[in-house]
């Protein structure tokens, strides 16, 4: 499935749903919409991951990316995703750094 | 399977992702060991793409083949840009991986994850031809 990735921010929180295969032909989107929301400057991000199929080491870096750019205060969410790209984001140690659930309120 | 040589450039990579997820079907691989192959296929080719050829300023081919015996299924990566050995690379060790996002380098994740979801792993460079073979076990019966 094509990748596809968008943006909404409001009330302070930054939220970004991905969709489909995110490698690193496409991974610039993912970081373009990461700049986008960073500019608003957001309290938290929040990533909503349930229709991403596959998740190569380049959407790891636009995750490290956005901590960077966003600061350290600026929480990341990771919701719903699935059963290999969490292990992905675990086997890398990000499951530290972000907090990861199923469905996200508010 | 026919082997498949595409332009080496980023745009292959969804062909290549669909490659390797048939030849796992065939091979009879469960969903998470095809999942960690294209990953693993996935960030190789990657790298190949971008340090091997888009960085080194050359311009050529990856070729992805995929064949099964009745234990395993071998994927090798063949490219004639510049050489490099994955299993040379500086990987992210128990302290990097436990560092904060705020913190990390962004190299290595992708050979680490690639490394990490294979059963074996080979590589040649000979006469300007660079190979990696990456080889997965199949479940018995399949």
């Amino acid at each position: 499935m094509a990748f596809s990735c968008e943006v909404e921010v409001a009330a302070g929180v930054a939220k970004i749903t991905l969709q489909g295969e995110l490698d690193a032909s496409v991974a610039g989107q993912f970081k373009s919409a990461v700049e986008q929301a960073a500019a608003e400057r957001p309290q938290k991000l929040v990533l909503f991951l349930r229709e991403l199929e596959f998740m190569a080491s380049a959407g790891l870096r636009v995750l490290i990316f956005a901590k960077q750019k966003m600061g350290a205060d600026v929480a990341i969410h990771v919701v719903g995703a699935s059963g290999p790209v969490l292990r992905t984001l675990e086997m890398s140690g990000f499951h530290h750094s972000v907090y990861i659930s199923d469905t996200f309120e508010g | 399977m026919e082997p498949l040589s595409l332009p080496a450039t980023l745009d292959a990579l969804g062909e290549i992702g669909r490659y390797v997820k048939s030849a796992a079907a065939a091979a009879g691989l469960d969903r998470d060991a095809a999942y960690s192959l294209r990953l693993a296929v996935d960030e190789l080719a990657t790298n190949i793409i971008t340090h091997g050829y888009e960085e080194a300023g050359i311009s050529g081919h990856i070729t992805v083949a995929a064949a099964c015996s009745p234990q395993a299924l071998r994927v090798t990566l063949e490219d004639r840009g510049r050489a490099f050995d994955p299993r040379q690379a500086r990987m992210p060790d128990e302290a990097d991986l436990a560092r904060p996002l705020e913190e990390r380098q962004v190299g290595g994740l992708g050979i680490f994850l690639a490394l990490r979801g294979v059963d074996g792993f080979e590589y040649s460079s000979e006469g300007g031809v660079n190979r990696s073979i990456l080889t997965v076990r199949r479940p018995a019966g399949s």
